[in-house]
């Protein structure tokens, strides 16, 4: 399940705690090596790293409101170089070659859903904010768990979809419910 | 860049407003339970179309908006004050 989760939700009759959020990413012109990181900081919400062409490829924070338009808008791509500029100041003459919106399932505490659903058969992996490319690994491995042996894995367990009922969401920015704000 | 025009202020960036999200959720009874309460706080339709939304002008006159933006193409159909529907 990706960003189109409230499509397969209508389709199933389940009711999700997760909003559809636009994402930016950025690619610079190609440079001489400078980095051999992804390089990150969680303050910011702002992370960078180096193609193999040399361009940096880097982004930030969600645009900030429910957006199934796959563009994002100029605000946050200054926030963007502002962080980036802030963090590295030797990118401040770095041009922009091009630039991208990426649709995200934010949940409502800003974790992903690794659980059974009330639904006999139906196992939702969803809701992976920022962190779908990283921790994907792991998410198909502790998924097939949930799968192969009708319980969860002990990594993802609290993972579930009924953690938001039972008031122990995995909220670790603790901002609250609100996805725009993760 | 959205332009959100406020009743009050006029049309202004959407820089100087603070997304406050869904605005359809209407908070139950104290006494309605557990379901309607997690359904209040936690679940949202999403859809892809006409959404709407609650804006705080906190660079203009700091009231809050309900808006209904259409959430692919962005536009904004209409602005009205929270006991608006």
């Amino acid at each position: 399940m990706t960003a189109g989760s409230s499509r397969a939700r209508s389709r199933a009759g389940l009711a999700l705690p997760l909003e559809s959020h636009v994402l930016q990413a950025f690619v610079s012109e190609g440079i001489k090596p400078v980095l051999d990181v992804v390089l990150t900081y969680g303050a910011g919400h702002f992370y960078v790293s180096q193609s193999d062409k040399g361009g940096l490829v880097f982004g930030g924070a969600i645009d900030g409101y429910n957006s199934y338009g796959q563009r994002g808008t100029l605000p946050m791509a200054e926030e963007v170089a502002a962080a980036a500029v802030t963090l590295l100041p030797g990118l401040a003459r770095l041009r922009v070659l091009r630039q991208w919106g990426g649709v995200m399932d934010m949940t409502m505490d800003g974790s992903p859903i690794i659980s059974r659903t009330p639904l006999e058969g139906l196992i939702v992996n969803g809701g992976w904010c920022y962190g779908g490319f990283k921790a994907i690994p792991a998410g198909g491995l502790t998924t097939a768990h949930l799968i192969a042996r009708h319980a969860p894995h002990p990594l993802a367990a609290h993972l579930d979809l009924e953690r938001f009922a039972a008031g122990r969401t995995v909220d670790e920015r603790g901002v609250g419910p609100y996805p725009y704000a993760h | 860049m959205l332009r959100i025009p406020c009743p009050w202020c006029g049309e202004r960036d959407e820089t100087e407003f603070h997304y406050r999200g869904d605005a359809s959720k209407v908070r139950p009874a104290a006494d309605a339970g557990l379901a309607a309460f997690t359904s209040y706080v936690y679940e949202r339709e999403n859809p892809c179309g006409w959404h709407l939304e609650w804006w705080l002008h906190v660079g203009g006159c700091r009231r809050l908006l309900k808006v209904v933006r259409h959430t692919l193409s962005h536009e904004i159909r209409s602005v009205g004050g929270p006991e608006d529907r």
